[in-house]
């Protein structure tokens, strides 16, 4: 069942995913549906975050969006044009694993990316620690990725996507592996970010506060075959204030989508709560005791 | 801290063995209880080192070898790199030709000498294409291994950066795989000698395995023993040369 | 339409031979192997010098005469004989040897050192000396083929040995087990594992030992007649005793894989 009504491609559009499924096939398990029809919109600048269960296909609609994993049916269109492929010119990922080299600097390994990109070799050097000084990293531009925290090498590859200046920007839980702390203060430090430079964010993550937070609208997914459940938008302006997630708007929204998400979740995890819950007052019911349905 | 005592520790013992190996063997042979033609005595041993670091014969046989072993080791690494980048690049073609390599080198190569000198003769060729067959699998393999074994997200990233396959080739693959495609090179130059002295033993007419299988049918043991010693010195400088190189290609850096 | 996505994706999946193979390498290593057979089998009739390289047809039908020849037979008997008597008493001797040198701390740290200098040498310098010490019979061969399989027994031991937890150790001290029991129920059981894993490298070496010396004496047994063949020009006899050979070292090995299969398929996988 779908909530959101079939979109229409505006010029406001950065990208417009229609009617997207998935399917793959595997040798234990057959025909696997992952994605069921999917449409949704990303307007330009807006910052969306994609949150549904786990293994529910959030980050295969990413790659699909990204070029990197073809859909079994549906379009998705960058800018208007339809996607076949990487578009190294307009989009840009950043992992939840490190994908830093760690054969070269920091300092290098953007320079390979801008490499990668087409950019001359020139400007490759200014460019690199540009982005390297935007996310505060410049004293460790000759550094090799082990010698860094999980929170500065996150940061690095986020310096290594925002050097390649493209407007969209594509990111699975790319805090997921970092402690709650870092991952809290590198949320405020990607909302600065985003007021800064218009940049259109495409946000895959499991964390319910990390979505009301950072998002402009939260897109919630259902388990697998993964649809949209819903929509929610968020109206607070970037850069948002630490003190935001303190707000009773924030505990609500935060307690709308977990609402959301309960059922999806459920059918994930196979309900452990439920059933157990279940088994407890059938037992007390055999035993003869009367207890209120909790 | 440890290991560093270790090592210190460990030196200091070996040397120690070999002193005190060489001083039983001298005192011996002073001794008369062993017989001169199984074990000569150490100062003749000495002198006889000392002969043939002066005669010319034994140089061209060094020459041989080391001829035999450098121009093994270029052909079987020309081969093993490119097959192995080839073969690895396809993830089918890893699950077809990596059993199959490996299925053969599991039988020791050492079995088909017989057929590579019906082949190529007694002479240096057929040490050559012996010495490259055998280093080939090492190289190949672990190319295979290598490149394949690459991260795959690395790959991921770079494509969706616009990496052509090129780039991902030097930027990417190389660098991944350049510490275990350096460790078969290595092993692939060591047994590549090894083979090498191995068929020059068994049949050969230069180089310095042939040498010491013919001082053994003449019964020359002190000369012998002479050239055994300089082999065992010679492989031990070939290892360290190799480790030396591994560690250069294969810094701590790529720990990732 | 989700219908018609999923079987759209069933029959890309399943289309042709192509996609047989995909799933199957296996057949394709067949394939490739029976392709290189015909080849070879092609070359012989029409590039090849029979002198010097003859197409399988003809080793197949020189096998009957050469296996047939007892002087031949009872050499590659006494060949695989000596492999697994080498063998065996390399793992014997391994054993202890290794049992000895990693339960004592002092005598690992004393002779640990050289024995990793013995292993560095390499072997196929000192063959004459063994055949020299040893002999022309079947002693230097089986000598030669223990000194080669000994090294990665003894270091697999030892490595065994020295990972036995020390809490495992701590727990049957403290439930007052003496040494000797200790050894027998903690470390035994715990080395077997690394044993296993050594088993394999230690026949190849076996392999390469025994082959290294059947074949530089060449007055009796391999060695007598892979001369005798190569002097004749006798090529399909070479092959013949080349790929009995080569049967052997394959049968040994995985001898020694399923050995080592039956013996770990209650460890958990790491």
């Amino acid at each position: 069942m779908r909530l959101v009504p079939v979109p229409d491609v505006t010029t406001q559009d950065a990208i417009s995913v229609a009617d997207v499924s998935h399917v793959y096939v595997r040798s234990d398990e057959g025909v696997v549906q992952t994605l069921n029809a999917v449409s949704l919109n990303v307007r330009k600048g807006e910052l969306l975050c994609l949150i549904g269960p786990s293994g529910c296909g959030k980050s295969t609609l990413l790659n699909i969006v990204g070029g990197l994993v073809s859909p079994t049916a549906g379009e998705v269109r960058v800018h208007g044009h339809p996607v076949r492929g990487p578009a190294p010119k307009e989009i840009a990922y950043v992992f939840q694993e490190n994908t830093l080299f760690p054969w070269n600097t920091i300092l290098d390994n953007i320079k390979v990316a801008l490499e990668f990109q087409g950019v001359p070799a020139a400007e490759r050097q200014d460019r690199a620690k540009q982005a390297i000084e935007a996310v505060g990293l410049s004293e460790f531009a000759n550094s090799y990725p082990h010698q860094l925290s999980g929170g500065m090498k996150q940061r690095a590859s986020l310096a290594r996507a925002l050097s390649l200046q493209t407007d969209i920007l594509l990111m699975d839980e790319p805090f997921a592996a970092l402690d709650e702390q870092t991952r809290t203060y590198l949320g405020e430090e990607l909302s600065v970010l985003l007021a800064a430079t218009n940049k259109t964010i495409v946000l895959v993550t499991h964390s319910l506060s990390e979505a009301v937070f950072l998002a402009d609208r939260v897109v919630v997914m259902t388990a697998r075959p993964a649809e949209i459940k819903a929509t929610i938008s968020i109206k607070a302006p970037h850069p948002r204030e630490p003190n935001f997630t303190t707000s009773p708007e924030f505990s609500d929204l935060r307690n709308e989508i977990y609402a959301l998400l309960r059922d999806e979740i459920e059918k994930t995890v196979g309900g452990f709560v439920g059933r157990a819950a279940a088994r407890d007052r059938e037992r007390r019911a055999v035993a003869g005791e009367r207890r209120p349905k909790s | 801290m440890k290991p560093r005592r270790f090592d210190w520790h460990a030196r200091a013992i070996r040397v120690g063995f070999v002193l005190a190996l060489l001083l039983f063997w001298y005192y011996l042979g002073r001794s008369g209880a062993v017989s001169a033609i199984f074990l000569p005595q150490l100062p003749r041993v000495a002198e006889k080192f000392v002969q043939i670091l002066q005669s010319a014969s034994f140089y061209n046989n060094l020459a041989v070898t080391l001829f035999e072993l450098i121009v093994a080791v270029a052909i079987a690494s020309l081969f093993g790199l490119t097959i192995g980048y080839l073969v690895g690049r396809s993830r089918y073609a890893v699950l077809v030709f990596e059993p199959l390599l490996a299925g053969i080198f599991a039988v020791p190569i050492i079995v088909f000498l017989p057929v590579f000198m019906l082949f190529f003769g007694i002479d240096i060729e057929s040490k050559i294409a012996f010495g490259a067959t055998y280093a080939f699998f090492p190289i190949v393999l672990n190319t295979i291994g290598g490149i394949s074994q690459v991260d795959p997200r690395f790959i991921t990233v770079s494509r969706s950066m616009g990496a052509n396959e090129q780039q991902l080739f030097r930027r990417v693959l190389l660098p991944a795989a350049l510490p275990v495609i350096v460790t078969g090179l290595r092993i692939g130059a060591t047994i590549g000698f090894l083979a090498i002295l191995g068929s020059e033993m068994i049949a050969g007419l230069r180089g310095l395995g042939s040498r010491v299988a013919n001082l053994a049918e003449g019964m020359n043991t002190a000369e012998m023993f002479a050239y055994i010693v300089f082999v065992i010195i010679l492989a031990g400088m070939l290892n360290l040369t190799l480790s030396t190189m591994q560690s250069r290609f294969a810094g701590p850096r790529n720990a990732s | 339409m989700s219908d018609a996505v999923i079987s759209g994706a069933r029959i890309e999946a399943e289309a042709g031979a192509r996609a047989f193979l995909h799933r199957n390498p296996a057949v394709a290593r067949l394939g490739l192997v029976v392709l290189a057979l015909a080849l070879w089998e092609l070359a012989g009739h029409t590039v090849l010098d029979p002198n010097f390289l003859s197409p399988p047809s003809a080793i197949v039908a020189a096998m009957p005469r050469v296996l047939g020849d007892p002087g031949v037979r009872s050499a590659l008997v006494a060949t695989f004989v000596e492999l697994v008597t080498a063998f065996v008493l390399a793992v014997a001797l391994g054993l202890a040897i290794g049992l000895v040198v990693g339960l004592s701390g002092f005598a690992r740290r004393a002779t640990l050192p050289l024995v990793l200098l013995l292993y560095s040498i390499p072997q196929v310098t000192i063959l004459p000396l063994f055949v020299l010490y040893f002999g022309i019979c079947a002693g230097s061969k089986i000598a030669f083929g223990v000194s080669h399989g000994i090294f990665p027994i003894i270091l697999n031991v030892v490595a065994g040995v020295q990972s036995v937890e020390q809490a495992h150790l701590t727990a049957a001290r403290s439930m007052g087990a003496s040494r000797l029991l200790t050894i027998r129920r903690v470390v035994i059981p715990h080395t077997m594992p690394s044993l296993f894993t050594g088993l394999r490298l230690a026949m190849s070496a076996t392999l390469l030992g025994v082959l290294l010396a059947e074949l530089y004496v060449s007055t009796g047994g391999v060695g007598y007649y892979t001369r005798i063949f190569a002097d004749s020009f006798d090529p399909p006899a070479t092959f013949t005793l080349v790929a009995v050979l080569a049967l052997m070292a394959v049968v040994l090995n995985e001898a020694v894989r399923i050995a080592e299969r039956r013996a770990s398929f209650w460890r958990t996988h790491r």
